[in-house]
């Protein structure tokens, strides 16, 4: 029902009741306009509807509305229907451009003046996702931007300003470059070492020998010079000693020395970290902790040395090579050789 | 028999040694055993000095080892 004034003693009809009641709940029954249509005054308070295939206006001029009058605008076409402001001002948050099923409010502040409450469902933001796991982020502004999932295992970054995903970077931990078993050996070369590494870790387990006469050692870029400087706590059967020296290997035959026996607790073990191994310019520091049966002796032995390659060309290498005696070198079952790099 | 890992490509090879590193074994060998010698001669020098060391206090290894026990 359209606006209305009441007079005094005025009945109304029961029919103008229902209809009062629709309009006050924002509906009311409407004859959808097929072209282009301008306001009336009759309009305030009903729905007013369009249905046209094409483009059309609802205009909106002065002088016909009150301040606190509402028509509620529809589109039920497949054209577009745009509210324009004709001699009147329409304002609006959303858009005036009504695509087909949209429609909103259009409030009067005063003759003059209106504001177009769009609530199509498309007012606001344009939902730019498009694929399971995509986010929303800005780009610029409040320009809306979707962000599609990334791949399994990447992170959430930030780069160039905005939000990106990536392999986030390897790091704290350690890769096994490399896993053999002696058999039968007099040396052992873990060579073309990448440099990408911070730390390199050679662990080692279950070696003997094929006699009790060599004598094993470790070495760095297969060097025999002078150039290992360090110091060693040895702890031979009961009794402890210290053994400081310049070496040409790591420690004093910390791989093995007359160590025959097949006996696990009684094989050749330990472990050895070399830092900083592929810079150019600086020493690098070794720390190694070793032990074995001297056969020969018939004597526990255990060594820890703490000490330095005193050469500043990157260590590409890593040398297990028998310096005295005949015996070969051998893993026992279930045990190896590995050498780490450690990030 | 000489293993040799390629640890870019993970290569691994085994062979003989070549010359150059049957020289080097001798040359470690030789150097091996003097400082064999040495640590032999230094072992005996000390046990000779505490032999000696003993017998002016007239007292045996045992009593001593019970003294700085």
């Amino acid at each position: 029902m359209a606006k209305q004034t009441f007079t005094t003693g005025q009945v109304l009809t029961a029919a103008q009741m229902t209809s009062l009641q629709q309009t006050a709940m924002g509906g009311g029954s409407a004859t959808a306009k097929t072209t282009s249509y301008v306001l009336v005054a009759a309009d305030a308070g009903t729905t007013v509807a369009m249905n046209a295939a094409g483009s059309t206006t609802i205009t909106v001029n002065t002088g016909l509305f009150s301040a606190g009058d509402t028509v509620f605008i529809q589109n039920w076409g497949a054209g577009t229907c745009t509210i324009t402001a004709g001699t009147a001002t329409v304002s609006t948050h959303g858009s005036l451009a009504l695509s087909q099923y949209e429609g909103g409010q259009l409030y009067f502040t005063s003759s003059s003046a209106a504001i177009f409450f769009d609530i199509s469902q498309t007012t606001g933001m344009t939902n730019p996702m498009t694929t399971t796991g995509d986010t929303i982020y800005s780009s610029s502004g409040s320009t809306p931007a979707r962000l599609g999932i990334g791949s399994t295992g990447q992170v959430l970054t930030v780069a160039g300003g905005v939000p990106s995903w990536a392999t986030p970077a390897s790091g704290g931990g350690m890769t096994l470059i490399s896993e053999q078993t002696a058999s039968g050996n007099t040396a052992i070369n873990f060579t073309s070492i990448s440099s990408s590494y911070k730390q390199l870790l050679l662990v080692y387990s279950g070696l003997y020998q094929s006699t009790a006469d060599g004598a094993y050692v470790l070495r760095l870029n297969n060097s025999s010079s002078s150039v290992y400087v360090d110091q060693g706590q040895l702890i031979d059967g009961t009794s402890a000693s210290t053994d400081y020296a310049t070496r040409t290997c790591i420690g004093d035959d910390i791989i093995g020395f007359r160590n025959s026996s097949t006996t696990l607790y009684n094989t050749s073990s330990g472990f050895v970290i070399i830092d900083n191994y592929s810079s150019s310019t600086k020493v690098k520091t070794y720390s190694a902790n070793a032990r074995y049966f001297d056969n020969n002796a018939s004597a526990k032995r255990a060594y820890i040395y703490t000490g330095f390659f005193n050469d500043t060309t990157a260590v590409t290498s890593v040398d297990i090579v028998r310096r005295s005696g005949t015996g070969t070198l051998n893993n026992l079952t279930n045990t190896s050789i590995r050498l780490y790099g450690i990030s | 028999m000489k293993l040799i890992v390629n640890c870019e490509t993970g290569e691994v090879i085994e062979r003989e040694l070549n010359k150059e590193e049957k020289d080097q074994q001798k040359i470690d060998q030789i150097a091996f055993d003097l400082e064999q010698k040495a640590k032999e001669a230094e072992a005996e020098a000390k046990a000779a000095k505490k032999a000696a060391l003993l017998e002016r206090l007239g007292i045996t290894q045992e009593e001593a080892n019970l003294l700085l026990g």
